[in-house]
């Protein structure tokens, strides 16, 4: 891993369109500001993650369990929620 | 006389995780140029429909016989959501295509094996682009949703 140190204010460019800012610090969190292209995805590892980690439990669903919930879906449409 | 053995060129024999050998058009071929976190090295995905399992709907790979993901339309139990998909066109580069063009699918979760436990992942959805034929999965921050929000009311 490439590790740069970086005071308030100075940057670092990643390719010619991606550029990160130190913004501030405070004691152990650093605010960082990102500038990048709108086809550059920019999130933060835990949030990736967390989308990651779901689409590796959703594949093991099995398929009995959907076929029962079609069932629910199509005879018990009150068990729907109804937020509008 | 018509030639059949043209038609045929575009018919693609799929191995699926859950319905055997199925046979789609070509055409029907999704590819996910940025892929699916969890999976890398799939790209192409093709939505298979049955009538037993309505409204759920079947997101085959097609690199991977044995990877497939459940999907519906998430307005059907939570009709006021809605994806930023002004952002999607712009990070996925689709140029010429409007946003009402696009179809949004979200990805169930039965690993619970209870159906009335089935969750939906409403902050990672899959958007569809029907005429390039390509999709991405979105990640929403900042919303009020979940990625385990339960489909059904709770029963208790």
């Amino acid at each position: 891993m490439l590790v740069l140190t970086r005071k308030v204010d100075e940057c670092i460019n990643i390719g010619d369109h991606v550029v990160i800012k130190v913004i501030s610090i405070d004691g152990m969190q650093v605010k960082l500001g990102i500038d990048a292209p709108g086809n550059v995805r920019v999130l933060r590892q835990e949030v990736y993650e967390k989308i990651r980690d779901e689409n590796i439990s959703s594949v093991r669903g099995e398929t009995g369990a959907f076929v029962r919930a079609a069932g629910l879906f199509k005879m018990a449409s009150p068990l729907l929620k109804k937020r509008e | 006389m018509r030639d059949f053995s043209i038609e045929r060129i575009h018919v693609l024999k799929l191995e699926t995780r859950d319905f055997g050998q199925v046979e789609i058009d070509e055409t029907r071929v999704i590819t996910m140029p940025a892929g699916m976190p969890g999976f890398p090295g799939v790209a192409r995905f093709a939505i298979l429909e049955r009538e037993e399992t309505r409204p759920f709907l079947w997101y085959q790979c097609v690199d991977d016989s044995d990877l497939a993901f459940v999907i519906m339309n998430p307005k059907l139990f939570e009709p006021g959501y809605s994806v930023d998909l002004a952002a999607a066109l712009k990070e996925m580069s689709w140029r010429d295509d409007n946003e009402e063009d696009l179809v949004v699918y979200v990805i169930v979760n039965a690993s619970e094996g209870v159906p009335e436990k089935i969750t939906a992942n409403l902050i990672g959805p899959i958007v569809i682009n029907p005429r390039k034929k390509e999709a991405a999965q979105m990640v929403i921050t900042g919303s009020p949703y979940s990625h385990k929000q339960p489909v059904f009311q709770s029963q208790t």
